[in-house]
């Protein structure tokens, strides 16, 4: 739903959320039962994140809270007031494609793109956590995020590669301090 | 209805068989390639445009009350508690619809189906749980939902009807009264003398299997927008589909619009995989909606919905009987193939998707002499069922192979050697159910992915962990997959269809190159592996070409994606279209330069004259030249540089044969699968990273039908399946790595050899998995598998029923 039709529906009991995403402080109105992906999505119509179950299963609408993962289905907006949220919409700078999204088109890693800002949003977690991770961590840290599509095999490839290229642009800066 | 067998398969007349556009392929540059896809960055971005991503000024949103029966009848509804919410503008049910809203009519017209002709919303009788009743239009889907909470119901729950082999005993409860029977078709199919067959057979085998219900389950559930304009009469509708241009032409008839005055705009799509090829009633009744509000009007499909009252599919109870001779060569196979329909056929395709196909297909590779088989399609209380990626193909394929493991492991043949024995030969071969396969690896493929695995050293290492008590499996799945649905494919398998689709291609006034088909890229990478067919074609940069779909307004007719066509379909009309603006551009060059137009070569976006380098043109001064060269353009020929032309493919098959290993352990019953190996061929590859992920993602449809997706019923027709809580997705630790290699034998009959691919993942990975279970289990004794899926208390029910037969 939109600014408009919040406001058409408004009840004494609408809150103003304040929450920084991507850098940016952002408000918007928001009832308590107002779920965090609808409010991103509609609120502050950041639509780069998805809801695919509603339920917390396939992943689509992974964000970040605070630098961690999170399902922003099962989650309200209230919840995520003060919050820092890092979206798909904050990777690329400014066109310039951040060196995972060039990962996932090199290793097609994608198809029909749904799955993809959540996907994106995971491995930019895992990587920081573990920055060379094994094959077999890859599956397990990406269980929760399903892809309908590519039957994870361009996924993991691009999971694995990415690591190499931020492992590279690590060590360049490392060598230049 | 008919019971007379049918020998109508492939009596049409395709008007445009012969290829035209012979010499592209040998001017490619880029075809072949895996050129990267131009789609990503948007995806990758966010910055998708997805329906639910659309926002109309005004708009209000949609929930729909649902049944929560499978059968009832509906003796009142008061909508007076729901209309009385602060924000829920109105709520329709039947009666608001029938003034201004038709029916759907659903049929396939062959004389042994029925026809049904339904209200598109039913609010009197419940056939299904999860069947639309009324629908609640409110300033937010929450109050809408609120809405759909207070609207005031009486029910009359009624028998349901869920046994699919009871629906068709004469004294059975009927799911529609008015068809007078359950059963929509009865279809019977002969070739060859099978009764003398079976009669003469050194061995008969038989099996029933029962194939599960599963669905395409996109991650993008289905999702509908409707701007009914009442001044101008004119309608945007934005749906999640894979048939922008089917969805006008079949609800602007009930909607009571011009087809010229609609639109539909599919622009991305979240997966579609077949489910999003129908028509479904939320596109015909949230149009009607927008008319009767005068509002756009937003509907999205929740997980719930998408489960329970989308599409499901491949269920079926298949009766197979074989005649072999003495040293394990088929001479003839029977079937009998029943498909479990839902409260009515989806529209337009029907139930009939999974059983004509399944039926079509029973041979597959092997060289039989005579072939019966018998349909029969009980509509039960279910969802209705239609098609799915691989259709009928899949559950079919998974009886046939399931099938001959047991018949090679009753003789003692290797499995592979069974099928080597049995196969067609390499090259173009008419399957005894009339199929006209166009050439390919049907045994080399088996024996190649074979080599891939190295089956020799598995089979050994196979023993030796047996001794250690471990239960290795090796499940082998050779397909053939009918592809590039046009009017001969579609024959092939059952469905009377003449029909073409289209291209265009012209050359902008800068010379860039717009193209426009009737297909839907939603995943495919039609945007970069068509813009390569027309690069190659006309002998410009990929670069410079822009490929349009997925909007009725702005691309020629076509009749969208499904069923592995595009690269054939839309493939052969740009070649065939870009041929004709090759030729234009070359004779508006030659005139320009003063030359005859055999001595000028068209490469690289540059005309240029043969053996004199100097002398060229440039794409970008020919397109200007064409629209405002005033007399330096040819005399007496039309300037622009266009062409829109069809095709209807003949039929082409793709190829392949699909290998699973596994190891189960036997006192849980859980499946480890290790690997897939598979080679495929589909005739001239476009793009072979894009080929690659078709495959792999087939296969994990595949895996999850035969291992995981049920779609399950109660007896007492209640939805038990209602969240991915229950209906359990593969994710990336039940897929295993893949390895997929190719051999390419172009299609002999098509343009540029190119064959369709993309469904036959799911067609052959199901079998491939069961039969390396049923391979692992078959140190315990005699084992058959004869359900999907197959969990781990299937797997120990197995084993339990091994030990307590020794």
């Amino acid at each position: 739903m939109s600014t408009n039709d919040q406001s058409a529906a408004a009840t004494a009991e609408e809150r103003i959320v304040r929450i920084t995403v991507n850098g940016t402080a952002m408000s918007g109105i928001a009832e308590p039962r107002l779920l965090l992906h609808d409010f991103l999505r509609h609120e502050l119509e950041l639509t780069g994140t998805h809801a695919g179950c509603e339920h917390g299963v396939c992943g689509a609408c992974t964000i970040r809270l605070n630098g961690e993962v999170v399902r922003s289905c099962i989650m309200f907006a209230v919840q995520a007031d003060g919050a820092s949220i890092e979206t798909v919409e904050g990777m690329a700078n400014n066109g310039v494609l951040h060196p995972i999204q060039v990962a996932f088109q090199e290793e097609h890693g994608l198809q029909c793109g749904f799955c993809t800002p959540g996907m994106l949003m995971a491995t930019q977690t895992l990587l920081e956590e573990n920055p060379d991770p094994s094959e077999d961590e890859i599956r397990e840290y990406l269980s929760g995020n399903i892809c309908r599509c590519t039957g994870y095999v361009g996924i993991v490839a691009s999971v694995k590669s990415a690591a190499k290229k931020l492992s590279v642009i690590q060590s360049n800066a490392n060598g230049k301090a | 209805m008919s019971t007379t067998p049918t020998e109508s398969l492939n009596t049409g007349l395709n008007i445009q068989t012969m290829t035209e556009a012979d010499d592209v392929l040998g001017r490619r540059k880029y075809i072949g390639m895996s050129v990267l896809r131009t789609e990503d960055p948007v995806f990758l971005t966010g910055r998708g445009k997805y329906t639910d991503d659309v926002h109309l000024p005004g708009m209000l949103h949609a929930a729909f009350l649902r049944s929560p029966y499978p059968h009832a009848k509906i003796l009142s509804i008061d909508k007076t508690r729901a209309l009385a919410i602060d924000g829920v503008h109105a709520v329709y049910t039947e009666a608001d619809f029938e003034p201004i809203l038709g029916h759907f009519v659903t049929t396939v017209h062959r004389e042994e189906v029925l026809t049904v002709d339904r209200p598109i919303m039913d609010s009197t009788v419940a056939r299904y749980v999860g069947q639309p009743i009324a629908v609640v239009l409110a300033d937010s889907r929450y109050l809408a939902e609120d809405g759909v909470d207070l609207i005031d119901i009486q029910w009359e729950p009624l028998e349901p009807v869920m046994d699919p082999e009871k629906a068709l005993e004469p004294d059975s409860t009927l799911v529609r009264e008015d068809l007078g029977t359950n059963n929509f078709a009865h279809i019977e199919f002969q070739r060859g003398d099978t009764e003398g067959l079976f009669e003469g057979a050194a061995h008969v085998f038989s099996k029933r299997f029962h194939h599960g219900r599963f669905m395409a389950a996109p991650l993008e559930p289905r999702g509908v927008i409707a701007d009914w304009d009442v001044a101008s009469d004119e309608l945007v509708v934005w749906s999640s589909t894979q048939i922008p241009h089917l969805i006008r032409t079949f609800t602007a008839g009930p909607l009571g619009i011009a087809e010229s005055k609609m639109r539909v705009i599919a622009d991305h799509v979240g997966g579609g995989f077949g489910m999003k090829a129908h028509v479904f009633d939320e596109e015909a009744l949230i149009p009607a909606s927008s008319k009767l509000s005068g509002k756009p009007i937003k509907w999205i499909e929740d997980r719930y919905e998408n489960l329970a009252a989308s599409l499901h599919s491949k269920e079926m109870i298949i009766y197979l009987e074989a005649a072999v001779d003495k040293d394990g060569k088929f001479l003839a196979f029977k079937g009998h193939y029943i498909g479990v329909g839902g409260a009515w056929p989806a529209h337009p395709w029907t139930s009939l998707i999974d059983t004509l196909p399944a039926a079509s297909l029973l041979p597959s590779i092997y060289d039989i002499q005579a072939v019966s088989t018998q349909i029969d399609a009980p509509l039960t209380n279910r969802c209705p069922s239609g098609a799915y990626r691989g259709v009928g193909w899949t559950p079919g394929h998974v009886a046939r192979e399931t099938f001959i493991d047991d018949i090679a492991r009753e003789m003692e043949i290797d499995p592979a050697e069974i099928r080597l024995m049995n196969s067609i030969p390499d090259e173009p071969f008419v399957s005894v159910t009339g199929m006209k396969y166009d050439g390919g690896s049907y045994s080399a493929s088996l024996r190649k992915t074979l080599e891939m695995i190295d089956y020799e050293g598995l089979r050994k290492k196979q023993a030796e962990l047996l001794k250690e008590g471990r239960y290795l499996g090796i499940g082998i799945s050779p397909y053939v997959e009918p592809t590039a649905w046009g009017s001969e494919v579609a024959k092939a398998n059952g469905f009377a269809a003449e029909f073409f689709d289209a291209a265009n291609v012209t050359v902008e006034p800068d010379g860039s190159i717009t193209v426009t088909t009737g297909c839907h890229n939603h995943g495919q990478a039609h945007y970069t592996t068509l813009a390569q067919v027309a690069a190659d074609t006309l002998g410009v940069s990929f670069e410079s070409i822009r490929v349009i779909e997925n909007d009725s307004s702005q691309a020629v007719y076509g009749t969208g994606t499904y069923a592995s066509r595009t690269a054939v379909v839309a493939g052969g009309a740009i070649m065939r279209a870009g041929k004709e603006v090759r030729e234009k551009i070359i004779r508006l060059a030659a005139h320009a330069m003063e030359v005859s137009p055999e001595d000028v070569d068209l490469a690289d976006g540059i005309a240029s004259v043969k053996g004199v380098p100097d002398k060229s043109m440039t794409m970008a001064e020919l397109g200007f030249m064409s629209y405002y060269g005033g007399s330096s353009r040819v005399p007496g020929v039309e300037p622009a540089l266009t062409s829109t032309r069809s095709y209807d493919p003949p039929e082409t098959y793709s190829n392949g044969t699909i290998i699973a290993i596994v190891e189960v352990d036997v006192e849980t019953g859980l499946v480890d699968l290790q690997h897939i190996a598979c080679c495929e061929d589909c005739g001239t590859m476009l793009n072979p990273m894009v080929v690659d992920g078709q495959m792999v993602g087939a296969i994990s449809h595949g895996i999850g039908g035969a291992m995981y997706e049920d779609l399950a019923y109660a007896d007492n027709g209640q939805f038990l399946s209602a969240s991915l809580m229950d209906y359990l997705y593969p994710s990336t630790t039940e897929v295993p790595h893949m390895e997929i290699s190719h051999i390419e034998t172009p299609s002999v009959v098509t343009e540029g050899g190119i064959k369709g691919m993309g469904e036959s993942g799911n067609i052959a990975a199901g079998a491939a998995c069961i039969n390396a279970i049923a391979d692992a289990l078959s140190s315990f004794g005699k084992i058959e598998i004869n359900k999907t899926p197959i969990g781990p208390s299937d797997v120990m029910d197995l084993i339990r029923g091994l030990r307590g037969a020794k």
